[in-house]
């Protein structure tokens, strides 16, 4: 995919330093990171509202932005970059019914009643022109948001946390319409999230954010299946993370010592023996052992006594936390109809087996406390 | 009666079409900005309201007097004309416009104004379109209470503009002069005009001030 965005910047900002590198095609791009993690001041830099120290950024071919030693300065206004921004309070005008708002960018143009009318059917909200923002629920304004971003035809689309307040139905509808809308129009959409569900469902590719530094990029799945290091693992979501020391190598895989525990592991990681490597074991890759079932091929390496220290039921899964024989908590996750005949009750015996190919290796961040 | 009424409307209106381009610019400028020194310019853009009315005029005796800026570089000399009672309204009456409209203005959601510019409003564009509208309640607000307090200038008046009948004698003016002489139903009358005056406004301003419209979206009512 080729790209249209391109987005180099570097901003000192109060409590942290921006530093962001990343091009986005004609795709959903998710920015993903906690709460300051730099994602909005990002959606502001390419938006102009924001000026960068340093750095590039084009929009299809087209320079928005530049200031960097050697360079001629280019620092395009906000109202000439042709950005649509949907910030993540909607901020509709108060004053303005929703026509007048998704008009407010193209009022001045010829046809801008038809436009907005077409707007309006687009985005359902026909019979909803004549009314004031504060009278449309929480998904309405936030089809009138969109669709005043849009008024204007913009090549890109910045959303910032666009569907947080809606409920989970409406979300996941506003979703589908929106990845409709990016593909009929040939928008490039950046989607600013903090939630895991929600850079998955949108993201073509996402990037991982912390303290204002792109730390992973790539496909939502293969970052999730193979963080780079273990700040991205702990961003992601993901539990079961612990320190242990190479004790040997082998074709099959590594050899670790985890606190008293030997594991063996799939991974071939670029350790050596006697260095300490950061682990990540997969939560689905756990399983638990039938007390009375002879050990099958799949689950014969890496058995631990353990002991039930926690039981947690969702929607899709069941998960498992257990407080194996080095005092370590592991979590392990299954569907909800497994180990129904089991008991688990919290201080209940088991034994689990970690599956050796779900032991996978972090590579940790140099120069990083942890 | 009616010389200082109309002379008093005419000084009025002049004062109050100056506080609202100033006293609305400032606020406008101030509002969103942190300029080095703001504090101070705050500081004395509001002190009309504090200082006696007989300081203002010496300060306005000053600048307007015959060794003033006013009269030696531009060769007007307002000192004793209506234009004088103009100037002293204007300073007088201002804090009241700059304090209303620049609050108000700093109370509108800074993203609307924000989106607006990705919608390619420029920024006067932004300015009439989203942030006056929005603060429109503080601005008439501003306005009317010191239009009210224009048109009851007495103190700084009386210093710069004298009190020559049919020529500077605005309606505060008359009624001193009305009670001096002792003509007691002349002075009511002026009195109770002015009084009707004052008590209709600030009625008015209070209407404006409570109970706004929803100004932050978001938040679905």
């Amino acid at each position: 995919m080729s790209a249209r965005l391109l987005v180099r910047a570097r901003r000192r900002l109060d409590s942290f330093q921006l530093d962001v590198d990343f091009e986005a095609g004609s795709e959903t791009f998710v920015l993903f990171g906690a709460s300051g993690a730099g994602k909005s001041s990002t959606l502001n830099a390419i938006a102009g509202l924001l000026h960068p120290d340093e750095g590039e950024i084009t929009l299809d071919g087209e320079m928005l932005f530049r200031r960097e030693l050697g360079g001629a300065r280019v620092n395009l206004a906000t109202r000439q970059r042709g950005v649509g921004y949907v910030f993540q309070n909607y901020a509709l005008f108060p004053h303005l019914n929703a026509a007048d708002n998704i008009g407010f960018a193209v009022r001045r143009q010829p046809r801008a009643a038809q436009q907005v009318e077409k707007m309006l059917e687009r985005m359902h909200l026909s019979h909803l022109g004549k009314h004031y923002p504060h009278e449309l629920s929480g998904g309405q304004q936030q089809r009138v948001a969109i669709a005043r971003a849009l008024a204007h035809r913009p090549r890109l689309l910045l959303l910032d946390e666009p569907f947080a307040a809606l409920d989970q139905p409406l979300k996941e509808r506003l979703q589908v319409e929106l990845l409709q809308l990016r593909r009929e129009l040939d928008l490039v959409v950046l989607y600013v999230t903090h939630n895991l569900d929600d850079a998955f469902a949108m993201g073509d590719r996402i990037a991982v954010l912390q303290e204002g530094r792109v730390l992973q990029r790539g496909r939502p799945e293969d970052v999730l299946a193979e963080p780079a290091d273990s700040d991205v693992a702990q961003i992601m979501g993901i539990r079961n993370i612990f320190h242990a020391r190479v004790t040997a190598r082998s074709p099959e895989g590594v050899q670790f010592d985890w606190d008293g525990i030997t594991l063996q592991a799939g991974d071939e990681a670029s350790v050596d023996t006697g260095e300490w490597a950061t682990l990540y074991i997969v939560p689905e890759e756990v399983k638990i052992i039938y007390p009375d079932v002879p050990l099958s091929d799949t689950v014969s390496h890496n058995v631990v006594d353990a002991e039930v220290n926690g039981y947690q039921r969702a929607a899709t899964h069941h998960s498992l936390r257990a407080k194996v024989s080095n005092g370590a908590i592991v979590e392990t996750r299954f569907a909800p109809s497994a180990y129904s005949e089991l008991d688990l009750k919290a201080g209940a015996p088991l034994r689990l087996a970690l599956r050796p190919a779900g032991i996978r290796v972090l590579r940790q961040r140099r120069g990083k406390r942890r | 009666m009616w010389a200082p009424l109309l002379l008093s409307l005419q000084v009025t209106v002049a004062a109050t079409l100056l506080i609202i381009c100033i006293g609305g610019g400032l606020a406008v400028w101030l509002a969103r900005r942190e300029p080095r020194g703001r504090a101070l310019i705050e500081t004395a853009i509001h002190l009309p309201l504090v200082l006696p009315p007989s300081v203002v005029g010496y300060y306005l005796l000053i600048v307007l007097g015959r060794r003033g800026p006013v009269s030696t570089w531009l060769e007007w000399d307002l000192l004793f004309s209506w234009p004088a009672a103009v100037i002293a309204a204007t300073v007088v009456g201002m804090p009241l416009m700059f304090q209303a409209s620049r609050a108000a203005i700093a109370s509108v959601n800074p993203d609307l104004e924000q989106v607006a510019r990705t919608l390619g409003a420029s920024e006067l564009g932004v300015l009439w379109r989203v942030t006056l509208p929005l603060a429109r309640r503080g601005v008439i607000a501003g306005v009317v209470l010191s239009a009210t307090r224009a048109l009851g200038e007495f103190g700084a008046t009386l210093m710069v503009a004298g009190n020559i009948p049919g020529r500077t004698q605005t309606l505060p003016l008359a009624i001193y002069d009305a009670v001096q002489s002792n003509d007691t139903d002349l002075a009511n009358a002026m009195v109770l005009l002015m009084t009707a005056v004052g008590f209709v406004s600030l009625w008015w301003v209070r209407r404006f001030d409570i109970g706004p419209r929803p100004q932050r979206s978001g938040t679905p009512v």
